[in-house]
């Protein structure tokens, strides 16, 4: 399991990845990154709504009320242009990290 | 079913400022989905209750959290719908009067050998819907509306409006050698030249950024 700390500044990127495949809820959004990182991800009630509503605010993501297949009223999440464009430069920035990373853990084994 | 509203709530209320209700409610189909499953998965409804519940740990954490989260975007609202918007046409506006001022444009003046007159810069006055124009399209491109693209656009003229009521009544106070019929003439006449003339011609930009928003057909 991937300490709370690190998790935290790998939310937004991995709820703009989520999103990036269709519009989810809440609850589905967190089930998603929990599924596709096979446990490994798995954001709290209270870890992923203020983040979510920052997301919202920032206009990287929009919400909106949907009546689902079974009736039910949810608030579905989907990315605005804005949050499309957030992507690609995260995803390098990770890239980079990781590279650097990798760097320095070879530095420090030798 | 629960009532995981009604829970949300409380939890909510306990915690302190209040919370809107869509966030109650998107709170609240999130631990009702999370019930649920874990129902589905073969919890026993005691358990599976229990285990929802727990789910959050600090209501007052939470309930901070999202607040923090919403003021974030209120300030960065209010920054994007009003205060870029307003500071743009704040400077295009005066700056345009400064290099008109600069290059040696002359004002039209109703009484040139007195200082009690109209004084207008017609070429400034000209651009100035164009200026009111484009305050008025950054605030509506931050989903500003009504009254709000009216101030954005004529903002230079309402800042020489608190100007002149803080510095003029002032210097009228302060220079008693003034005649009062002089006073209210030079005050009228400054009113118009630089608050009224020029907020009619920024508010007529607001005319123009919805014009263009027709043509466009948006």
């Amino acid at each position: 399991m991937i300490r709370t700390e690190l998790k935290r500044g790998t939310a937004e990127l991995a709820i703009l990845s989520v999103l990036e495949r269709g519009p989810l809820h809440g609850y589905e959004i967190g089930r998603q990154i929990e599924a596709q990182s096979q446990g490994a991800l798995r954001y709290t009630l209270a870890a992923l709504y203020p983040l979510l509503y920052r997301m919202e605010q920032r206009r990287w993501l929009e919400a909106e009320w949907e009546t689902g297949a079974n009736g039910k009223r949810r608030r579905c999440y989907r990315l605005t242009v804005k949050g499309k464009k957030m992507l690609a430069p995260m995803r390098a920035e990770w890239t980079d990290l990781f590279k650097v990373l990798r760097r320095v853990a070879k530095v420090s084994h030798a | 079913m629960r009532d995981w509203r009604k829970f949300v709530r409380q939890r909510m209320a306990d915690s302190g400022d209040a919370i809107s209700e869509d966030v109650v409610r998107e709170l609240a189909e999130h631990l009702e989905d999370v019930y649920t499953g874990l129902c589905a998965s073969g919890m026993t409804e005691a358990e599976a209750l229990l285990r929802t519940r727990r789910l959050v740990q600090n209501w007052l954490e939470l309930q901070q959290s999202i607040t923090a989260a919403r003021q974030e975007g209120m300030m960065n609202e209010r920054v994007a719908k009003f205060w870029l918007p307003s500071l743009v046409t704040l400077l295009l506006g005066w700056g345009i009067l400064a290099i008109l001022i600069w290059a040696g444009v002359q004002p039209w003046m109703t009484h040139p050998a007195e200082a009690r007159g109209l004084e207008v810069y017609v070429p400034w006055l000209i651009v100035q819907p164009l200026v009111g124009a484009l305050g008025a399209h950054l605030a509506r491109r931050a989903n500003a509306t009504g009254w709000r693209l009216y101030v954005a656009a004529a903002f230079p003229a309402i800042a020489a409006a608190v100007v002149f009521l803080i510095l003029i009544p002032w210097a009228v106070l302060v220079d008693r050698n003034v005649g009062p019929d002089f006073r209210f003439v030079s005050f009228a006449a400054n009113t118009i030249s630089w608050v009224i003339l020029p907020g009619l011609m920024l508010c007529a930009g607001v005319a123009v950024e919805r014009l263009r928003l027709t043509k466009c057909g948006t």
